[in-house]
């Protein structure tokens, strides 16, 4: 478990240098890595390319290339990532019936559990855990912070959060 | 405390043919709806109180101050402490219920030169939040005295005639460019496409307006039985990227797109052919850099979804919808709801989480 974070942590240190908001991502199946990103918000001009939906569009590529249905691999699939999903990805995850999600720090902006609890809404929930290694994902948001998000024009630069 | 005000989903009667159902969207003069937060439309929560009649109305000043420095009420501050002889005390759960205190003797403890200030007591149920809206102001003046700001524009939000003749019309018109995207994409595959085709699949179609120029900056139509996180608002959010040289999919025609990035450009022809007047394209995208160097400010250059309407032809789902919080959506227009999936009323009203660092107005009864 703690190794997967902490490749998922890797990864939001990447989203980091890139001057992304640092959030990283793996996707499990069978203690094997199938799909691994991290925030390319800034990169894409696009707010929804978060870590997970990355991750997600991986997936899918992967199983269109290889003709595997998607929805059998999904169902088997942990996701560990260092921030709680937001209510978007946590939206999509739950759509996509995987089996788990384990998130290091909790999104008190935008969190699927913490801001809204998105399992209210959905008939199938995956497994929800958090505080796996969250010191060091909390570190690298706060790291992100002190400085602005560089894309975000000036008026909007202090409002911007995770 | 007053009959509320949901929309109302009542059957309504629906047209037989794509053609008249669209007539009925573009050309009806009945206004949209916002929708609204829960606080604004249902009953509010009341809470317990305690309240003392004075035993000498001269003495209700000092009674006041004494009792705002000695027992502050944080959460009823919009209930004014007093109203004629009575004076709010405290909160029925300030008392201590495991040693079952009177509010004699939690005076007493707390301020004891009121101790002998009041004739007698009496428990009353006052509403737990402030009025917004004249009509809550109204209600709730019957039983306290409340403090109350008017708020014209939410007022009108809340009202039924919001949008001005002309200004509903050119909403209405941009609906039937949604519906008309989801009836092209629909018939390549169905040429004997019927209206229920449109209303009964759970598919989407969406169209991006910047007001400020009145020009459609963005479409897209449904992928989501091909992938399951392409429903239309999510594809929208991307086409708009690459409108500000970004976008993550993709997408069939791609590479040069005058004027729309995204989709099948022999559907803008088809638009542009059923709405003749209809303007296409995105105000210049100008990057960070640029806009520094010139001295220019944010809005000199179009960023994200800032600003811009969203018109769809179903509510959008918690993803979508979520994603139109990111991309900072100004305004969010459906038609149908989407009992199952929908976040803007359906299951829960997204757009009125207090704690979201932005939100987007929604509208619809467009039908
Ligand atoms: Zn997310
Ligand atoms: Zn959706």
């Amino acid at each position: 478990m703690v190794e997967f974070m902490k490749r998922a942590l890797e990864l939001a240190s990447e989203a980091l240098s890139a001057q992304e908001v640092p959030v990283g991502c793996v996707f499990v199946i069978n203690s094997e890595i199938i799909a691994e990103s991290r925030n390319s918000v800034n990169a894409t001009h696009n707010p929804t390319r978060h870590a997970e939906i990355n991750c997600i569009d991986q997936v899918i590529d992967y199983c269109k290339t290889n003709n595997i249905d998607y929805s059998m691999c999904f169902k088997n699939v942990t996701v560990y990532v260092t921030v709680e999903p937001c209510i978007m990805c946590a939206s999509a995850l739950s759509n996509l019936k995987i089996k788990e999600v384990v998130y290091g720090c909790a999104n008190d902006r935008f969190g699927g559990k913490t801001v809204l609890d998105i399992s209210n809404f959905y008939e199938y929930n995956y497994n929800l855990t958090g505080n796996l290694m969250a010191t060091e994902a909390m570190a690298l948001l706060k790291q992100f912070y002190k400085g602005a998000n560089p894309n975000a024009p000036e008026s909007k630069a202090k409002k911007e959060k995770v | 405390m007053s009959e509320t005000r949901e929309p109302p989903y009542k059957k309504v009667k629906i047209a037989e043919t794509i053609d008249k159902f669209l007539q009925q969207i573009m050309l009806s003069k009945k206004n949209l709806q916002a929708i609204v937060s829960d606080e604004l439309i249902k009953p509010v929560p009341f809470t317990k109180v305690y309240v003392g009649n004075v035993k000498n109305v001269k003495e209700l000043s000092k009674i006041i101050t004494i009792l705002n420095e000695k027992i502050p009420i944080k959460e009823l501050q919009h209930l004014k402490r007093a109203w004629k002889k009575e004076v709010l005390l405290c909160p029925v759960r300030y008392l201590n219920s495991m040693t079952q205190e009177s509010i004699q003797e939690y005076l007493e403890h707390k301020v004891s030169e009121l101790k002998d200030s009041f004739e007698y007591f009496k428990v009353m149920s006052l509403p737990s939040l402030p009025p917004r809206l004249k009509k809550q102001h109204i209600d709730y003046s019957k039983v306290w005295s409340c403090n109350f700001h008017p708020n014209e524009y939410l007022e009108r939000l809340c009202g039924s005639d919001f949008f001005p003749v002309a200004e509903l019309m050119k909403h209405r018109c941009y609906m039937g460019v949604a519906f008309e995207t989801a009836r092209y994409y629909l018939s390549e595959k169905n040429p004997d496409l019927q209206l229920s085709d449109i209303l009964l699949r759970d598919i989407n179609a969406t169209v991006v307006v910047d007001p400020s120029i009145c020009s459609i900056v963005a479409i897209s139509f449904d992928n989501r039985e091909c992938h399951p996180i392409q429903h239309s608002a999510m594809l929208a959010i991307d086409n708009v990227a690459k409108t500000q040289k970004g976008g993550a999919w993709n997408t069939s025609t791609d590479r040069e797109y005058p004027p729309l990035p995204g989709i099948d450009n022999n559907l803008v022809l088809y638009l542009k052919n059923k709405f003749p007047n209809a303007k296409f394209g995105a105000r210049n995208y100008v990057t960070k850099e640029v806009l520094d160097e010139n001295r220019m400010s944010a809005s000199d250059s179009p960023y994200l979804c800032t600003g811009y309407y969203v018109y769809m032809i179903r509510e959008p789902c918690i993803m979508c919808s979520m994603g139109l919080v990111h991309a900072r959506a100004n305004r969010v227009f459906f038609c149908l709801s989407n009992n199952n999936q929908g976040a803007l009323i359906s299951k829960t009203k997204l757009h009125c989480v207090p704690s979201l660092n932005h939100r987007f107005e929604v509208f619809t009864e467009f039908l």
